[in-house]
């Protein structure tokens, strides 16, 4: 029997909540490589690098697979003083996508030290701007410059992402040296970087060893071959270092290496394929058998490789192999990784002796890492086995659902599950499916599956998992429709729900919790319930705070909002600025729409028209006019119809708030909703001069608030009704400041018309004592003169 | 499209079988020549990150006539 899994220790954070990456400093992704001791120093090589590094922003190292690429940066990274040190990043290839990108490389310099202190005395840059500007700036305020190294370039072959790295270099002031590593020419245009001698590179015909560097490797491996037959040797495999490697190793079993030499050079073989076939026929059975089933592995830990061959020896065998660096390299805590190389060419050769056997050990790996509590690594496996069923049962069961609507990105489990088939039977591949539609907005598709769901299951088993997984996408799907019923119905089946699970278990996922309060909170203001959505968000803020990823930036920017319609200006304006940094932390490249929306209104109170059009133009990039979310709808018509107002386009206003009447996926605006848009159509029908109908607008919502209050004074006063504008104004103590601040000023209005100018002045000084600590500039140019 | 690619050094029967199940082949010369049907630009590329995958040097790529 292979080892159980719940017997290792696995490291700590494993199997934490924070599942949305694999941990990066365990995976070694960010160090450089180990060195093995046969590893032949290339000072010429080294001295290049270092050079590079001085005098270029960019430095090239491409060459084939097997070339030696990544052990002559790491080597020479390694060997560089504390202070030099580079920051270093492994690709992977869910970085090929700006987000995780920006994040990745943020994490390498972080991890390196490189980003904190020094530039804390720097004013802070601009939040909203994007990720690569954003790292340009902090770059730029350093004083001496950092190197980032990025192995395994060749897998960013997005151009958007290419194109911000090119500005980041740009915009860097001359603070970022980038040594990228790579099988292929990166995207950039270089060019221009050759052009403008901006550029040091190493390639192909550089990383070849010598007739020298191979005497060298080869007195490494402990081999005497005479200097011509190093000359030979080189010249029959290019200098190629991985050819030289598997020489040498191939070698060491032969009888007489000078013979064995001539036989390889007489040969027309491929090198790597032939070698590899070769050292790996003189390996005893089982170190074969191991090497075969681990290729299937990114990274081999002794017990997964035991139950991949169903012995118990992987450990002994492991380190033998990484000790005489034979294919298989140590990475960290337990866990080896071979060379990619060897392990793509190993991998034919397992499925030339069993063609289906490649299929069973990825479901035995998915199994174990499943049961180790790697879910990412699980699914990866059971989607390479074609287990869909399997690999959707898993993620419901581990709640993983919540990884479709995470604002820091679409988790990795849930990017796998992304790409499943049509057809997959089972609940929880229509789960999935279901999680699909509504992560995508799609309201119409997401029901039908929950529908289907809950027919298929009606007489099954209780699935505590399942269940609650559908009522959290029924609350998704219930925000989305704007049904404050359907959604206090599905928190409540979720909290009787979570009840039955160990508590533990539900607290590993305090993301869903947030993203739960959220939309509930979001559903209830939608319904008016501004007291209670305000209660919901602090709720969802205090159960962020605790999550190991903090995911704020939602519930603040609602929050935000909130605050921007009952409280003062400069609180919702912190709030929404809040939300604005926290996305750009969790998810470089996201906008908040609706922080965006705040702000845009905030300046708007202000009088700052320039700041409130660069607000809304940031909202509709984060696609403010495209959301289906009925809340976000109707606040954008909402500030689009302010902002044409102050523009002088009552008419523009007015027809934008049409918009509004079908808000995002939800059929009709709510009551509280028809207020908002109320309230903006009385202001721009007054503005229009058709006061009557600015007073009848506001009859048809949601009436008694004191903004509606104040909105009927001023109509009524524009109609030249002062007894009734009187009537209707709200009591002063009342309101917001915007709100005192604005029934100060209708009061005022009218003392004037009556031709009491001293009584006027004093209201007006009094409405500006009120405005003055929000700087509310914005209810004194509505006023006019 | 057909295409015919040549890979220095004669590949081995594994590789040719279990690597490019979808090409024919036959070595001269020190070079093993792959000759095949190639669907669209993404099985071409595809098959390119594959030779350079497994360590493999192409020297001529070529479209044939069909």
């Amino acid at each position: 029997m292979p080892a159980d899994p719940q017997d290792l220790p696995v490291p700590a954070g494993r199997s934490g909540p924070a599942r949305f990456r694999e941990d990066p400093v365990l995976t070694g992704r960010l160090r450089a490589a180990r060195v093995p001791a046969t590893y032949v120093r290339r000072a010429g090589l080294a001295e290049r690098l270092t050079q590079g590094v001085r005098d270029h922003p960019l430095v090239l190292v491409n060459g084939p697979a097997g070339a030696g690429k990544t052990l002559l940066v790491s080597d020479w990274a390694r060997s560089r003083g504390a202070p030099d040190q580079p920051a270093w990043l492994t690709v992977e290839a869910e970085d090929n996508a700006p987000g995780a990108f920006w994040t990745a490389i943020r994490q390498a310099l972080d991890q390196a030290g490189l980003l904190a202190p020094e530039t804390a005395g720097a004013p802070l840059p601009d939040p909203t701007a994007r990720p690569a500007a954003r790292l340009a700036a902090e770059l730029a305020a350093r004083r001496s410059p950092v190197v980032v190294v990025l192995d395994e370039f060749e897998r960013i072959v997005d151009p958007d992402t290419t194109a911000e790295l090119h500005l980041l270099l740009r915009h860097a002031d001359g603070k970022l040296r980038l040594v990228l590593v790579g099988r292929n020419e990166p995207l950039l245009p270089l060019h221009r970087y050759r052009a403008a001698d901006e550029i040091t590179e190493i390639r192909a015909a550089d990383l070849a060893f010598s007739a020298e560097e191979t005497a060298e490797l080869l007195e490494r491996h402990g081999l005497a071959l005479s200097a011509d037959g190093a000359r030979v040797l080189t010249e029959r495999t290019q200098g190629w270092a991985a050819g030289l490697r598997l020489w040498a190793l191939a070698a060491a079993d032969a009888p007489d290496c000078e013979q064995y030499l001539k036989e390889f050079e007489a040969g027309h073989s491929t090198i790597a394929d032939f070698l590899l076939a070769e050292v790996l026929a003189t390996q005893p059975a089982e170190t074969r058998q191991l090497l075969l089933r681990t290729s299937i592995l990114d990274r081999i830990h002794p017990a997964l490789a035991d139950a991949l061959t169903g012995r118990r020896d992987a450990e002994r065998i492991l380190d033998g192999l990484a000790r005489t660096n034979t294919f298989v390299s140590w990475v960290n805590g337990s866990w080896y990784r071979q060379h990619p190389l060897f392990a793509e060419i190993l991998q034919v050769h397992l499925r030339a002796g069993d063609p289906s056997l490649p299929s069973e050990l990825h479901l035995t790996a998915a199994h174990w890492l499943h049961r180790a509590g790697l879910l990412d690594d699980a699914l990866r496996h059971a989607v390479a086995a074609d287990a869909w069923e399997q690999a959707a049962e898993w993620f419901v069961e581990d709640l993983a659902v919540e990884q479709f609507f995470t604002p820091a990105g679409t988790g990795v489990s849930a990017a796998l599950l992304a790409r499943m088939p049509a057809g997959v039977r089972g609940p929880s591949a229509e789960l999935v499916r279901a999680a699909r539609a509504l992560a995508a907005d799609d309201l119409e598709a997401g029901t039908a599956h929950l529908d289907r769901l809950a027919a298929t299951t009606a007489g099954l088993p209780d699935n505590t998992p399942l269940k609650l997984g559908a009522a959290f996408l029924r609350l998704v799907a219930a925000r989305l429709n704007g049904s404050a019923d359907a959604a206090e119905e599905a928190a409540e089946t979720v909290e009787r729900l979570r009840r039955r699970l160990p508590a533990d278990r539900w607290n590993e996922h305090p993301l869903l919790t947030v993203r739960l309060l959220t939309d509930l909170a979001a559903a209830r203001l939608w319904a008016g319930n501004l007291a209670s959505a305000r209660a919901t968000l602090l709720a969802a803020l205090a159960r962020a705070d605790g999550a190991e990823q903090r995911d704020r930036s939602e519930p603040l920017a609602l929050l935000a909002l909130v605050e921007s319609l009952t409280g003062p200006t400069g609180r919702a304006e912190a709030r929404a600025r809040q939300a604005v940094v926290e996305v750009e932390q969790a998810r470089p490249g996201g906008r908040p729409a609706i922080a965006h929306l705040v702000l845009a209104q905030v300046a708007v109170e202000r009088g700052d028209l320039a700041a409130a059009r660069l607000s809304a133009r940031h909202a509709v990039e984060s696609g403010a006019d495209r959301c289906r979310d009925p809340l976000q709808a109707v606040i954008t018509a909402v500030v689009r119809s302010r902002l044409a107002l102050r523009h002088g386009n009552p008419r523009q206003a007015l027809s934008v708030l049409g918009s509004a009447e079908h808000p995002g996926a939800a059929e009709d605006p709510s009551r509280w909703a028809r207020g908002l848009t109320a309230l903006a159509a009385s202001e721009a029908l007054v503005v229009a001069g058709d006061t009557r109908a600015a007073v009848e607008v506001l009859s048809d919502g949601e009436s008694g608030g004191v903004d509606h209050a104040l909105a009927t004074a001023r109509a009524r006063l524009a109609g030249g009704d002062l007894k009734a504008a009187v009537r209707a104004l709200p009591d002063l103590a009342a309101g917001a400041p915007a709100i005192t601040t604005r029934a100060l000023l209708v009061r005022a209005e009218v003392r004037a018309a009556d031709g009491d100018e001293h009584r006027a002045q004093r209201l007006v000084a009094r409405a500006l004592t009120t405005a003055r600590p929000d700087r509310l500039r914005g209810p004194f140019l509505e006023a006019g003169p | 499209m057909r295409y015919e690619i040549r890979v220095a050094g004669a590949m081995s029967e594994v590789m040719l079988d279990e690597g490019f199940p979808e090409l024919e082949s036959f070595v001269i010369a020190s070079q093993t020549v792959l000759v095949g049907r190639i669907v669209d630009e993404a099985h071409l590329y595809g098959l390119l990150t594959r030779f350079q995958n497994l360590g493999l040097r192409v020297t001529e790529l070529r479209q044939l006539p069909d």
